[in-house]
């Protein structure tokens, strides 16, 4: 119930970045306002933000990272210890594509070895790196809740299952 | 992949093979939102509490509790807001059938989730979903906008003075969150880590208020019990353990897919030799994992000509449990020290770390796993990893210790053999435990 | 009220303990020895680290004994194979991945990961696997990480989070991979050196201390802190005659401050052995030359021949004597009975930048302890900024806030860091405070208080109302900075907000660590201030006798009568602008060479306890006036011992009587001075109305919360002097390169240190 009678500015950092927050165009403050009246407590939207900062900024960069501490009443150490526990989130640059292969269980012994060195060879990157041009980053990753159509891969956020060293071909090629 | 009731009338399944299955009109023509009308004209949360009880559910995330008496645990008196949870986190190694659920029939679930806010008087309520399942949040966003539209979200909810809001909610690739408090933690903006219990989350749970997590599949099982009464629903199960469950086929059988099977289906061989389409390639069946990567692995003899009865008690009985209903069935190609290597590298990437057995164990256990597979392994090394095991079963912060333990003890003791030939020779050549990496 | 009593089973023996006690607490103190790590009373439970298992009958499996509150009937093993398997099985984890380079550690010899091991730990090492590796690095000047070491009981991060309110150190990454550290590895913070304090093992490490000694070296002195008013009680590490470190950990030291430290406590130390000393006194034969080296009797007898000239040609007034509120009470009552008994002069006062006199003379309630303020139901805050200035104070607040319910009200111009806790923040127009006190003691003012602040009347209502409305202790704390006028009413409150099962507490935030004692002493008495003083320097004043120095801020305000002087005598640590002026300068020992006491902000009255012997030919402050007056004809008869001098306080100050060393001894266990209850002004607002009348009440808010460390980093006398305080004053700007070899540490020649500047 603080009643302030004016605004007062935004938490103090206790890690000075150097930067100035990232600015955003009024579509994605417009969307990030949507996510934000989901909840009481604004950093509830810590997850959805962080997606969208990341979408538009490629990684949670410093700057991003700021803007994210400001936006919620922050501190930039709440937005990194969030951060770096989840495994979608990238606090460091990534590949346009990002090929995850499943390596668990049933697509393990459903052939999940193959699609990764497939695409390690087809793309000359071994796991976790990624090509010079940017373009692909090659993941292995824990189950992605498609056992039944094993074996898998998820690039970016698109599905793509029943893998066969042809159909990967066709689905890489067919990346814009 | 296919999507078939077994065994008995699909519920869950009704829908799914139906054209535009996802949109609110062919769900409607098909019996949708028939329960929630009925339990707004007059009948009061209590007397849905009252048949969820009766229909003996119980809960289909992995914990199998009793979703009546779940519910009947949050305070009534209690002047803050509460809230329905759904867990759409489905990570579970092997369980793929919340997704089919969601994509398939969105609105079955939203209707269930509209009856548990009312039944628990939850004026706002969030879908939790993995991160991973991007394509299904938006789904559940477009059918939310089609129910509000259609006045079933919102404001008196059909004229009704019963108003309710449910919002989607994003994860971000961390398998705890799918456990229920480290879900709310993680919804609140927060690491996913797991919270101390009690309190319980039905007395103080998001945002320290009453909330009832419960699984997609749980909730979807709400409409049909209120349509056809709880008995009735129960009638269609066993007498602990009502209606019908999903199991999420994977592996090496000849149909892999999602199973519509009445809870205490009569045989398991039956289910993987016929309703499955048998052992790929017609290969020897060597093992199961019956409920999801959190349980004990089972032998082919443990299965075959033992008419394992699929339900709760049925898979205590014979030695795991159901769990998620996560079946993975490995034919004589598979080496259980491998697939059990593969799950413990799981356990470890997915720990969140916060408590030292879970964390430093499963950390340990890959690496012992890692020098055997080179061939490092030791004598002493199946004890070692058995005694590792011991001290982390119980000893753990939340359940997902044990999960991990659980997969070993069950190979180490079931399929000695796999183990055995790896730690065959004593490679210390009298000079001490090899330190080298 | 009566504590329920619970009946509890622990290992076959029955005892009533109070209800909802926690078990682990219960069982230690009935001798059961239990293994934690991540425990720590009064921080958020973690229950993480699994060490305190024990079984429970009626409950499934092992239970965590540190979240166990106990109930009536509970059956409780501690000691058993299964728990036992279990304590070795978490100790075998825990050093899975710790490197045992324990040898080459700060820690080594006081590691609780150590000391759990060797009590609780296996005998056999199983895990024969590569360990998980992270470099180690600097994360400040001030504190050095060894991320390998940790055993992830987040201690650091409950202090850093619940204690400083900063969140500056957290834990990133995931599982095994979890690691504490700050986002992109450069910790900004206000360098407490808590999360240092607070952690088992090795991990978070004195930067200023690496590879000094060996703790166990190290003479260890409980002595009470030199800088702010709170009075924090510490532990001073010594060896051959150097301090080598300072620490407040609970093996050594249990003061009111527990492990609590803040960063000038802990790092501020090094200006103690620092090169520029003063190291012999030193005499100004004729004015405008230099300082020359003098035995003391030389300087003595020249100090005592100069005095009594000046005594006899101008009178007695003309000589002003002048003490610091950082020296001893000894020395300052010695100091005192030296200018009213020997010299007989009416002109003393201390150099403080405030007074709390006029407070002192009306005080109407008990003072609050720290612990008081721990367990307040409301705070009322007015001025000031305890987490910069009196920083155990601000960590008392947040905890009370945090962890214990209370409200606080804040009533300040400048959204100060606590604002965070808030309940109630009246942002008043700057230097308004004052207005608010006054309507919070009348509502008849409130309007006035409302113009002239610049904020809602109702909030004025709404702060009286949950004063009113407290059940439990209210505790009121104003900036020592507020007027004489102000602070009597302030000292007043009582008569307002006082009533049942309510206590109004009062606790005055003065600068310095023994700014109450210098007034307890009788230096305030004639209200006279520094800047009067220096007024009539050279005037009606012509010598001056200054124990310590006269601070920045006189000299800059105050005319420049020190030169105007014909006589300056000046004991003192280091040259500084005082004794540049001085015709005689004396070396004054430290308050790490001497004996005696401090009274801080609650009245409590703590040990200063000697860790070295004096530097170089330096003496402690009351010894060279003790011998001065011998020279000039009175002996006070004090024979060279502290507590002779303070039996002689406890003798003349009425709030001291009775007190002694050995009654001070255990500072578990402080002593408050018990002030007289001073009588109330006919109308006691009447003064503070027409202040508040007369403020001009306009001007702009100030919206902006001040950056960590605004005051705690700014150089003094004494900080100046440490290498690191000087990068923190430029910016704690962060090196090319953190990282570190165990046998490396950070040096920072004052070059370095003044480039950044
Ligand atoms: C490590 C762990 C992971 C879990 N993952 C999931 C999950 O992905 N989905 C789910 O519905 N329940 C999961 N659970 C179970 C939940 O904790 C909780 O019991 C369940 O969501 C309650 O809903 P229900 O009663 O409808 O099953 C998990 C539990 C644990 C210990
Ligand atoms: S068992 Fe411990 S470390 Fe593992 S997930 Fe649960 S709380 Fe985290
Ligand atoms: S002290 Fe209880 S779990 Fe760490």
């Amino acid at each position: 119930m603080s009643s302030q009678l004016v605004k007062i500015g935004p938490l103090s950092q206790p890690v000075s970045l150097g930067v100035e927050p990232a600015t955003f165009s009024a579509d994605v403050e417009a969307e990030i306002d949507r996510h934000l009246a989901k909840y009481p407590v604004m950093r509830s939207a810590i997850l959805p933000l962080m997606f969208i900062v990341q979408r538009e900024r490629g990684y949670l960069d410093p700057p991003g990272v700021l803007y994210l501490a400001n936006r919620m009443q922050l501190r930039v150490t709440d937005i990194w210890e969030v951060a770096t526990f989840y495994s979608m989130l990238h606090t460091k640059p990534i590949g346009k594509y990002h090929i995850q292969v499943c390596k668990t269980l049933s697509c393990k012994i459903m052939g999940a070895t193959k699609v990764t060195e497939h695409c390690s060879q087809k793309l000359g990157i071994g796991v976790g790196e990624t090509t010079p041009d940017g373009r692909f980053t090659l993941s292995e990753v824990e189950c992605l809740g498609s056992c039944g159509t094993a074996p898998m891969m998820q690039i970016n956020f698109d599905y793509h299952e029943n893998l066969t060293p042809e159909k990967i071909d066709q689905v890489l090629d067919a990346l814009p | 992949m296919r999507i078939e009731a077994i065994g008995c009338e699909p519920l869950q399944l009704r829908r799914v093979h139906l054209e535009n299955s996802r949109s609110i009109d062919v769900y409607r023509r098909n019996g949708g939102y028939e329960a929630l009308k009925k339990v707004l004209d007059g009948m009061s949360p209590d007397d849905v509490i009252n048949e969820v009880k009766k229909s003996a559910l119980r809960g289909r995330g992995g914990a199998g509790f009793p979703t009546g008496m779940k519910w009947s645990f949050v305070p009534k008196d209690s002047p803050k807001p509460k809230y329905v949870v759904c867990n759409a986190d489905e990570s579970e190694p092997g369980t793929f059938k919340d997704r089919y659920l969601m994509e398939r029939d969105p609105h079955m679930l939203l209707e269930g989730m509209l009856i548990a806010a009312y039944a628990l008087n939850a004026k706002t309520n969030y879908i939790y979903t993995r991160g991973e399942y991007r394509y299904l949040i938006d789904i559940m966003d477009v059918a939310l906008e089609e129910a509000r539209a259609a006045g079933l979200l919102g404001n008196n909810i059909l004229g009704s003075n019963f108003s309710c809001e449910i919002y989607t909610h994003t994860g971000a690739g961390a398998y705890i969150c799918g456990e229920e408090t480290a879900l709310l933690s993680s919804l609140e903006g927060l690491r996913g880590h797991p919270r101390m219990k009690p309190p319980f989350p039905a007395v103080s749970g998001l945002y320290a208020c009453p909330t009832v997590v419960n699984n997609v599949e749980t909730l979807t099982a709400v409409p049909d019990i209120i349509k056809m009464g709880g008995e009735a629903y129960q009638k269609l199960g066993t007498e602990k353990s009502g209606g019908t469950k999903l199991w999420s086929v994977s592996g090496h059988v000849n149909q892999p897919g999602v199973y519509e099977l009445p809870m205490g289906y009569d045989d398991m061989e039956k289910f993987i030799m016929e309703d499955c389409g048998g052992i790929l390639g017609g290969k020897q069946l060597k093992a199961v994992i019956p409920g999801g990567s959190s349980v004990y692995i089972m032998r082919a003899d443990q299965i075959i000509g033992k008419d394992v009865r699929m339900d709760y008690e049925g898979l205590v009985a014979a030695g795991s449990s159901v769990g998620s209903g996560g079946f993975i069935v490995m034919d004589e190609t598979v080496d259980v020290f491998e697939s059990t290597k593969n799950l413990t590298e799981f356990y470890k990437h997915e720990s969140c770390g916060w408590c030292t057995p879970c964390r430093e164990g499963t950390d340990w256990l890959v690496k012992v796993f890692k020098r055997i597979d080179n061939g490092g392994g030791r004598p002493e090394d199946a004890q070692l990893m058995l005694d590792l095991c011991d001290n982390i079963e119980g000893k753990s912060f939340c359940p997902l210790g044990d999960a991990a333990a659980w997969p070993i003890q069950s190979a180490i003791k079931r399929f000695p053999e796999d183990f055995k030939k790896r730690l065959a020779t004593d490679n210390t050549d009298g000079h001490g435990p090899d330190r080298s990496p | 009220m009566a504590t329920e009593l619970a009946k509890v089973t622990i290992n076959g023996k029955l005892f009533e303990v109070p209800k909802g006690a926690r078990l682990i607490d219960v069982c230690r103190e009935k001798g059961f020895d239990i293994p934690s790590f991540c425990y720590y009373a009064d921080l958020a439970l973690q229950a993480s680290c699994r060490m305190c298992l024990v079984r429970i009958e009626k409950m499934p499996k092992l239970q965590t004994s540190c979240t166990i509150t106990v109930t009536d009937g509970m059956v409780v093993t501690t000691q058993s194979e299964e728990i036992e398997k279990a304590q070795r099985g978490m100790t075998e984890f825990l050093l899975a991945n710790h490197p045992l380079d324990c040898p080459v550690c700060d820690r080594g010899g006081e590691c609780e990961l150590q000391e759990m091991t060797f009590d609780w730990g296996g005998l056999e090492e199983r895990f024969t696997e590569q360990k998980n590796y992270y470099a180690e690095r600097y994360l400040s000047p001030m504190v050095a990480n060894d991320p390998q070491r940790c055993i992830l009981c987040k201690r650091c991060t409950r202090v850093c989070d619940e204690w400083m309110g900063e969140e500056a150190i957290e834990a990133g990454g995931r599982g095994s991979h979890t690691v504490i550290g700050t986002y992109l590895g450069w910790l900004d913070c206000s360098q407490c050196g808590n999360c240092i304090e607070v952690c088992p093992t090795g991990t978070l490490l004195d930067a200023t201390y690496r590879h000094q000694t060996r703790p166990w070296e190290l003479a260890q002195n409980i002595s009470t802190c030199n800088y702010c008013s709170d009075g924090c009680q510490m532990s001073i590490g010594s060896r051959a005659g150097e301090v080598r470190r300072v620490v407040a950990r609970d093996r050594y030291v249990n003061g009111i401050n527990g492990e609590f430290l803040c960063v000038k406590g802990r790092f501020g130390h090094p200006f103690i052995n620092h090169e520029d000393r003063i190291r012999t006194p030193m005499i100004r034969y004729k004015k405008g030359g230099k300082l020359i080296p003098a035995t003391w009797d030389e300087a003595i007898r020249h100090v005592a021949t100069r005095l009594d000239e000046i005594a006899e040609q101008h009178g007695r007034d003309a000589i002003g004597v002048v003490g610091s509120p950082r020296l001893t009470n000894e020395s300052l009552y010695v100091l005192r009975r030296f200018a009213t008994e020997l010299v007989g002069t009416n002109n003393y006062t201390t150099t403080d930048l405030h007074s709390l006199q006029s407070f002192f003379e009306h005080l109407g309630a008990p003072l609050a302890t720290h612990r008081d303020i721990r367990y307040a139901k409301t705070i009322v805050l007015i001025g000031g900024d305890p987490s910069e200035l009196q920083p155990l104070t601000g960590k008392q607040i947040r905890q009370a806030v945090r962890n214990g319910g209370a409200q606080l009200v804040l009533v300040n111009s400048v959204p100060i860091r606590l604002r965070e806790q808030t309940a109630l923040f009246v942002h008043v127009n700057p230097g308004t405070e004052e207005a608010v006190l006054l309507a919070l003691a009348d509502p008849a003012n409130d309007s006035l208080a409302a113009d002239k602040a610049g904020v809602d009347a109702q909030q004025l209502a709404a702060a009286r109302q949950m004063i009113k409305a407290t059940d439990g202790d209210v505790v009121v704390m104003f900036d020592a900075a507020l007027s004489a006028d102000a602070q009597v009413v302030a000292a007043q409150l009582a008569t307002v907000f006082g009533g049942e099962g309510r206590r109004l507490l009062l606790h005055p935030l003065p600068l310095f660590n023994n700014s109450v004692g210098a007034h307890d002493m009788g230096l305030m008495d004639r209200h006279l201030s520094p800047y009067q003083m220096l007024d009539m320097a050279g005037d009606t004043i012509r010598a001056m006798y200054v124990a310590g120095s006269f601070l920045p801020e006189h000299l800059e305000q105050g005319s420049d009568g020190l030169a105007k002087l014909d006589f300056l005598v000046v004991q003192e640590l280091f040259e500084n602008a005082t004794t540049a002026a001085a015709d005689v300068v004396l070396p004054a020992a430290s308050y790490a060479e001497v004996d005696g006491t401090f009274t801080n902000n609650s009245g409590l009255v703590q040990r200063v306890r000697q860790a070295i012997p004096p530097l170089h030919q330096s003496k402690a402050d009351w010894m060279i006036v003790d011998q001065l007056a011998q020279e000039l004809g009175l002996d006070f008869g004090y024979q060279l011992s502290p507590s002779a001098v303070f039996r002689d306080i406890a003798k003349n100050v009425a709030a001291y009587s009775g007190m002694t060393y050995p009654a001070l001894k255990d500072e578990s266990k402080p002593v408050q001075a018990r002030y007289a209850a001073g009588a109330a002004g006919a109308d006691s607002t009447a003064a503070l109305r027409s202040r508040v009348e007369a403020l001009a009440g306009n001007g702009e808010k100030i919206t902006v919360t001040p950056d960590v460390g605004e005051e705690l980093f700014r150089l003094g006398m004494l900080t100046e002097k440490v290498p690191q305080f000087r990068l923190l004053a430029s910016g704690n700007p962060r090196p090319e390169t953190t990282a570190v070899s165990p046998l490396y540490q950070i040096t920072v020649t004052r070059e370095q240190a003044n480039g950044h500047g």
